[in-house]
């Protein structure tokens, strides 16, 4: 074989398994596993007055944050697709922290503290701080 | 005599007061999906819902609570499309039109159109949404099916779709 032949082959292939590797990585790339990360431990009474005071200076504190959450539960829901909810309790009746389990946390119950850790989604007035893809920690 | 009185009362101001029921819930559920692009497919099971039998909807969620199967594309709608950093929260506010044909205390299935502003990155525009309100031992769920054109919410997402078809399916408490 002669030489540019050799080099155009070579291009050929590289290109090849580089453009393997791109859909690869769109399609295997894993999502976030918020086990691996390191939570801002906080409870959910000091979450919710923070974003109640500035909301603007609470997302950029806890915005797409893992955050381990300490507080009682108030409630255990199951969301429109199975997954466990647990709402904590704030001192704002209507308020609450809505946290979704990716992972079954067995059975909880209302006035338990619990420790949970998730990712959080941001604020929504009047109603819930969104935490999500969480799990029991304690 | 004391107490037949503020029995009175109270047998007034019960009546007199036609109190408005209004029926929530913190984990609605909101998909999208684009006609060009299956792998374009997304689910929000935090949508915060309102509806009152006066006929008032409302509808918040976080953008960042869209969940894609490609955490890879998952991030690129979160970056790049929707910015959701920047708009964190979408907003829907209207009512139902045709309130007389909704009897919130009769179990049934009740064709509903309705009309209010939704506010998507950072921008609010007037929409209709044709769907339907189910009432179940008297509590009600919302089904609706809309589009999204990208444009009309300053979303530069060419590259991908022009437009998404949203999926709302929430159900009170």
């Amino acid at each position: 074989m002669k030489n540019w032949k050799k080099i155009i082959f070579a291009l050929f292939i590289t290109g090849i398994v580089t453009a393997g590797a791109v859909v690869l990585y769109v399609y295997l790339k894993p999502h976030r596993d918020v086990t691996q990360e390191k939570g801002v431990q906080l409870s959910a009474q000091k979450l919710f007055d923070a974003f109640k005071a500035n909301e603007t200076e609470a997302n950029t504190k806890y915005l797409d944050k893992a955050i381990e959450l300490n507080g009682e539960v108030s409630d255990i829901t199951t969301n429109q697709d199975g997954k466990t909810v647990v709402n904590f309790k704030t001192n704002d009746p209507l308020f609450v922290i809505n946290c979704t389990f990716k992972t079954n946390p067995g059975e909880l119950k209302p006035g338990q503290t619990i420790i949970f850790k998730g990712i959080c989604t941001g604020y929504i007035p009047d109603a819930n701080v969104v935490i999500n893809e969480g799990v029991l920690i304690k | 005599m004391k107490l037949f009185f503020s029995f009175v009362v109270v047998l007034l101001l019960s009546t007199g007061i036609h109190a408005q029921k209004i029926f929530g819930t913190r984990n609605g559920k909101v998909s999208f999906s684009s006609p060009s692009d299956e792998d374009v497919k997304a689910t929000n099971n935090e949508v915060a819902s309102r509806i009152a039998d006066n006929g008032q909807m409302t509808f918040s969620l976080l953008t960042k609570g869209f969940k894609f199967k490609l955490a890879e594309m998952q991030e690129h709608f979160n970056d790049q499309y929707i910015e959701s950093t920047k708009f964190p929260r979408a907003d829907f506010k209207g009512t139902i039109v045709n309130l007389k044909d909704v009897n919130f205390t009769k179990d049934g299935s009740y064709k509903v159109t309705v009309t209010g502003d939704l506010t998507l990155h950072g921008i609010t525009k007037n929409i209709t949404v044709n769907g339907t309100v189910d009432i179940k031992d008297g509590k009600p769920s919302a089904m609706g099916k809309f589009d999204i054109i990208m444009k009309d919410f300053n979303i530069d997402a060419a590259k991908v779709t022009q437009k998404v078809s949203a999926e709302i399916n929430c159900q009170y408490q």
